[in-house]
C-alpha cells in the first residue's frame, strides 16, 4: 500500500504510465478480439499508441500540479489520437481534465468525479454512442466510483478498486449488449482495453509495480449463459467424436438386451432396438470395425452408414455458418471431383450436387439441395447438357422460385456464376448468367467409350479426344496433352485472354503445369492458370474466355 | 464564404483544392512504428511501391481529433461557416474525429460534419459539389442540403486484383463471401450505406474495364464522372476513352486513390464513381 491519500502530478502521471505499459502487454490480445466497429485488428495498437501520445505530453509537462498534468494529457491525447478507441479515448482524457479543472491534488471523490465527467464528455462527443463499447464500461466504471467515493472520499485506492471491478464485469457483460459481439464470441476490444488501462494504474496505487513488471494482464472473457462461443467451439474440436454407426440387423432369434449389453462398453450414444427379427443399432465409436464384425455373425446388415463425425461437425458448423446468412438468392451447382466443388464454393455457390457426365445426379438430389439452401429464390446450374434436363423438373417439384442457367459445361458454370451480381435480382440475373455463357469456350479431353467414326477423325475406343464446347469432337490421340493441344488450337481465337486449365483426377500438379507453361509460351499475353478439379473421367477441362 | 474540409482519403488533386480553396485532413498511415500522413509525408509514388517491398503490412487510422480542431481554428479566422465531408463512418473513425473537435472548438464558428458514407471519387464528387455552391455563395444550410441529396446518387465500383489488401485491413464488408477463391479473378466492389458490398466480377483486367464501363454506362442520368487509378496510369487512359463515348472526357476528373485507401485495396485497384443526374 503506497502510504499516502492524496495524489500530486507526478503520481497521477505515473499512475496512467503504469496503466499504459500495462496495457501494452495486451497490445495483441486485444488486437485479436477487434470486431467492432470495424474489424481492423488494430484497437490495442491504435489505444496504445494513443496513450503513448498522452505521456508523452505528460513528461513534458513535469508539473506536480493535476490540473495541470491532466490537462497537458488531454492535448497529448487530442493530437495524438488513432483510430476509433483513440478518438474516444482523447475524449476521456479530456473529460478527466474538466473534471479536474483546478485540482491540485487528486483524491478518491476526485477521481470518481473526473471519471464521471469523462465518461459524459465521451458519450457526449459520439454522434452514435453504441452500448457494449468500451463508452459503456467508462460509465460503469465511473458509476461505481461514485458510490465508493461517498464511503471513502480521500481514500483513492479505494475508489480506483471499485472502477476496476465495475470494468471488469462491465466489459464481461458488453457482449450482451451488442450482438456483434455476441456473434464473434467475443467482448468489446476497447472496453478490454480500457479495463487494462485501469486495473494497470489500481495495481500501480496498490504498490504493485515491480510485481508487474513480470506479469501480465487477466483478459475478461464474456460472460456468456453457457460460456463463449469461441471456447465452446474449441472444446467441442478437442473432443474427439469416432465414426457414427448405424445399421439394420435382421436375423433369428435376435436378443437386443444382449447386444445393447454387449455393445455398451464399445462406444457412446447407443440405441439398440427392435425385435427378435430387425434390429437397429446406432452407436458412436472409435471402432466401427469392430461392432460391423461383431453384428455380421448374428445376421445380415442393411442400411449400414458409417460417418466420420469429425465430418459431420465440420458439416454442422457449415450449415450454422449459412443459416447465420440468408442469402437473397442462392445458387446451386453440379459438378464432380473436390476440386469442383471447392472452385463452385469459393465462387459463392450455396451448394453443390456431385454428378456430372455419366453421373447424372437424380431430380431428388438436385431437389434438396434446391430445398435445403436458406433462400426462397434459387438458381441452379447444372453443368452438363443431360444434366439441364434434369434440373428443369425441379422447377416443379418445389415451393420456391427456381431459376435454370442452360450451362452444359463446368467452364460456363463457372463463367456464369462469375457473373452473379449480388445486387441484381432473379430476372436479371439469369439474364446476365446467360449472357456470360457466350464469353466461354470450353475444351474437355476424356476417352472414347467405343470406336468411332466422326468429323473426319478415326478414333478407337480408350483413345483421347479432344471436345469444344460438350458437342464437336475435333482431335482424337493416344496422348492426353497433344490432344489437348491441337483441340485448343482449333478452339483458341485471338480474343481469348484468360485460359483456365482444370486438372483432372489422373493428371499430376508438375504435368498440369508444364501444359500451362507451354500455353503461355505459345498465346503470349494471356493469362493461364491451372486448378485441381480433381474431376474423374476428364483429364482436362479447360475454359478460355 | 463557407469553407469545405474534406479527409484525405477524398483524392482531392492539389488543383481542385488551389480553385476551390479546399482544406484536406490527413489520415495516418503506419508502417509497423513508422507513422506517416497520408499525401503529407509519403507520395503515392513512394509509398505505393513500400505497399509491395515492405514485409509488414500497413495499417491505418482516423486522424486525431486535434488535427480537426487545428483546422476549424485556423479557418474560424477567414470563414464563420465550415462544412467537413468525410469518408464513410463504416470503414474510418474520421467522422467521429471530426464531430468531436467540433464540440472541443464550440462557438468560435459553425459547423457541419457529413458523413459521405463514401470515399476516393465517391467521396471527391461530393467535395466539388459542395465547393461549387460554397464559391457560387450558397450558406452552410444550403450546401449541407444539396450535399444530404446527392449523398445517394453516388454510385461507386472499384475493380481489385485481390482482396487480400481488405481482408488484411478489417474492412472486408459483405465481400467476405468472395474470399479464399481458388480462380483469379477481378472482384468489383461497392459501398453501400458506408459499406463495402460485392457487385460483380469480371476474368482479367479487359473484363474488367468492360464491366466498369457497363456499370457506368448503365446509370440513367450523369452529373458528374470521376476515374482513378493507383499505378497504372494507361488503364486509367483506357477507362477515360473508353467512357468518353458517354461523358465528355473533358469533363470527368482524374485522381489517384490515396495512400490510406492504397492500404486496402493495393496497388492495382481501379475505380469509376459517377453522381447519378436528378
Amino acid at each position: 500500500m503506497v502510504d499516502i491519500v492524496s495524489y500530486g502530478g507526478q503520481e497521477f502521471r505515473n499512475m496512467f504510465a503504469a496503466g499504459s505499459s500495462w496495457l501494452e502487454k495486451s497490445v495483441p490480445d486485444v488486437n485479436a478480439i477487434n470486431v467492432f466497429p470495424v474489424p481492423d485488428g488494430d484497437t490495442g495498437t491504435n489505444m496504445f499508441l494513443t496513450l503513448k501520445a498522452t505521456m508523452e505530453e505528460a513528461d513534458r509537462a513535469r508539473s506536480e500540479n493535476v490540473s495541470i498534468m491532466a490537462k497537458a494529457m488531454a492535448q497529448g491525447a487530442l493530437m495524438g489520437a488513432r483510430g476509433n478507441s483513440g478518438v474516444i479515448l482523447s475524449q476521456f482524457f479530456r473529460g478527466l481534465a474538466k473534471g479536474l479543472d483546478n485540482q491540485e491534488q487528486l483524491t478518491g471523490k476526485d477521481w470518481a468525479e473526473a471519471l464521471s465527467e469523462a465518461s459524459r464528455i465521451a458519450y457526449k462527443g459520439l454522434s452514435q454512442p453504441v452500448e457494449g463499447t468500451m463508452l459503456t464500461v467508462i460509465r460503469d466504471a465511473s458509476t461505481a466510483a461514485l458510490v465508493a467515493a461517498q464511503a471513502d472520499p480521500e481514500d483513492l485506492v479505494k475508489v480506483a478498486s471499485a472502477a476496476v471491478d465495475a470494468a471488469r464485469e462491465s466489459v464481461a457483460r458488453t457482449p450482451m449488449l451488442l450482438p456483434v459481439l455476441r456473434e464473434a464470441g467475443v467482448v468489446d476490444a476497447g472496453g478490454q482495453g480500457i479495463y487494462i488501462l485501469l486495473e494497470g494504474m489500481f495495481r500501480y496505487l496498490k504498490g504493485e509495480v515491480d510485481e508487474m513488471q513480470y506479469r501480465k494482464p487477466q483478459l475478461v472473457t464474456a460472460d456468456l449463459p453457457g460460456g463463449s462461443r469461441m471456447a465452446e467451439m474449441s472444446a467441442e474440436r478437442e473432443d474427439p467424436y469416432g465414426y457414427c454407426t448405424n445399421f439394420l440387423l435382421e436375423g433369428h432369434k435376435l436378443n437386443p438386451d444382449k447386444i445393447r449389453k454387449k455393445l455398451e462398453s464399445k462406444g457412446q450414444s447407443l440405441v439398440v432396438v427392435g425385435d427378435e427379427h430387425i434390429i437397429r443399432v446406432h452407436i458412436h465409436t472409435y471402432d466401427p470395425g469392430g461392432i460391423i464384425q461383431y453384428a455380421t455373425v448374428l445376421g445380415t446388415l442393411h442400411q449400414l452408414q458409417i460417418q466420420n463425425m469429425d465430418d459431420q461437425h465440420v458439416g454442422f458448423m457449415e450449415m450454422q455458418h449459412e443459416k447465420q446468412q440468408p442469402l437473397d438468392i442462392a445458387v446451386v451447382a453440379v459438378a464432380a471431383g473436390s476440386g469442383m466443388k471447392e472452385v463452385f464454393k469459393s465462387l459463392g455457390s450455396a451448394a453443390v450436387v456431385f454428378g456430372g457426365q455419366t453421373m447424372n445426379p437424380s431430380v431428388q438430389e438436385i431437389l434438396e439441395a434446391v430445398d435445403a439452401v436458406p433462400s426462397q429464390r434459387v438458381i441452379v446450374l447444372p453443368n452438363n447438357k443431360n444434366i439441364v434436363l434434369t434440373a428443369s423438373q425441379v422447377q416443379a417439384l418445389t415451393a420456391k422460385e427456381v431459376v435454370i442457367i442452360p450451362t452444359k459445361t463446368v467452364p460456363q458454370g463457372i463463367a456464369a456464376l462469375i457473373a452473379f451480381s449480388y445486387e441484381g435480382t432473379l430476372e436479371e440475373n439469369r439474364k446476365l448468367m446467360e449472357d456470360a455463357l457466350a464469353s466461354v469456350k470450353t475444351v474437355e479431353v476424356t476417352r472414347a467409350v467405343r470406336d468411332v467414326q466422326i468429323n473426319g477423325l478415326k478414333i478407337e475406343k480408350g483413345q483421347a479426344i479432344g471436345i469444344i464446347d460438350d458437342k464437336d469432337i475435333v482431335a482424337a490421340g493416344n496422348g492426353d496433352t497433344e490432344v489437348l493441344f491441337e483441340a485448343i488450337g482449333k478452339a483458341c481465337a485471338d480474343s481469348v485472354r484468360v485460359v483456365t486449365i482444370y486438372y483432372g483426377a489422373d493428371v499430376g500438379a508438375p504435368q498440369a503445369e508444364q501444359v500451362a507453361q507451354k500455353m503461355r509460351d505459345m498465346y503470349l499475353g494471356r493469362q493461364v492458370e491451372t486448378v485441381f478439379g480433381n474431376q474423374p473421367h476428364y483429364s482436362y477441362i479447360v475454359s478460355l474466355e | 464564404m463557407v469553407k469545405i474540409i474534406c479527409d484525405s482519403t477524398a483524392d482531392v488533386t492539389s488543383e481542385l483544392a488551389q480553385k476551390y480553396g479546399i482544406t484536406t485532413v490527413p489520415l495516418n498511415i503506419h508502417f509497423g512504428n513508422e507513422a506517416y500522413r497520408d499525401r503529407v509525408d509519403l507520395t503515392a509514388e513512394e509509398f505505393y511501391k513500400k505497399l509491395v517491398e515492405s514485409k509488414v503490412h500497413p495499417s491505418t487510422s482516423a486522424p486525431a481529433p486535434g488535427l480537426f480542431v487545428e483546422a476549424y481554428k485556423k479557418l474560424s479566422k477567414e470563414t464563420n461557416e465550415i462544412l467537413v465531408i468525410t469518408i464513410s463512418g463504416g470503414i474510418s473513425a474520421t467522422a467521429e474525429s471530426a464531430i468531436q473537435a467540433k464540440g472541443i472548438v464550440g462557438d468560435i464558428v459553425k459547423i457541419e460534419v457529413i458523413d459521405s458514407l463514401q470515399t476516393i471519387g465517391g467521396e471527391l464528387l461530393l467535395v466539388i459539389k459542395a465547393a461549387e455552391a460554397a464559391e457560387s455563395g450558397a450558406k452552410l444550410a444550403e450546401i449541407t442540403a444539396l450535399v444530404k441529396d446527392a449523398i445517394p446518387r453516388v454510385h461507386s465500383y472499384m475493380v481489385f486484383d485481390t482482396l487480400e489488401y481488405l481482408q488484411k485491413g478489417g474492412r472486408i464488408g459483405k465481400a467476405q463471401a468472395w474470399l479464399g477463391g481458388l480462380l483469379k479473378f477481378n472482384p468489383i466492389l461497392t459501398l453501400k450505406n458506408g459499406v463495402i458490398h460485392p457487385v460483380t466480377r469480371a476474368w482479367g483486367r479487359e473484363q474488367s474495364i468492360d464491366a466498369l464501363v457497363g456499370l457506368i454506362k448503365a446509370i440513367p442520368k450523369l452529373e458528374g464522372l470521376v476515374i482513378e487509378d493507383a499505378t497504372t496510369p494507361d488503364e486509367l487512359e483506357i477507362l477515360a476513352d473508353r467512357l468518353s463515348e458517354i461523358y465528355p472526357k473533358g469533363k470527368m476528373y482524374r485522381s489517384r486513390v490515396s495512400p490510406a485507401i492504397g492500404v486496402h485495396v493495393g496497388p492495382h485497384v481501379l475505380a469509376a464513381l459517377a453522381l447519378e443526374g436528378k
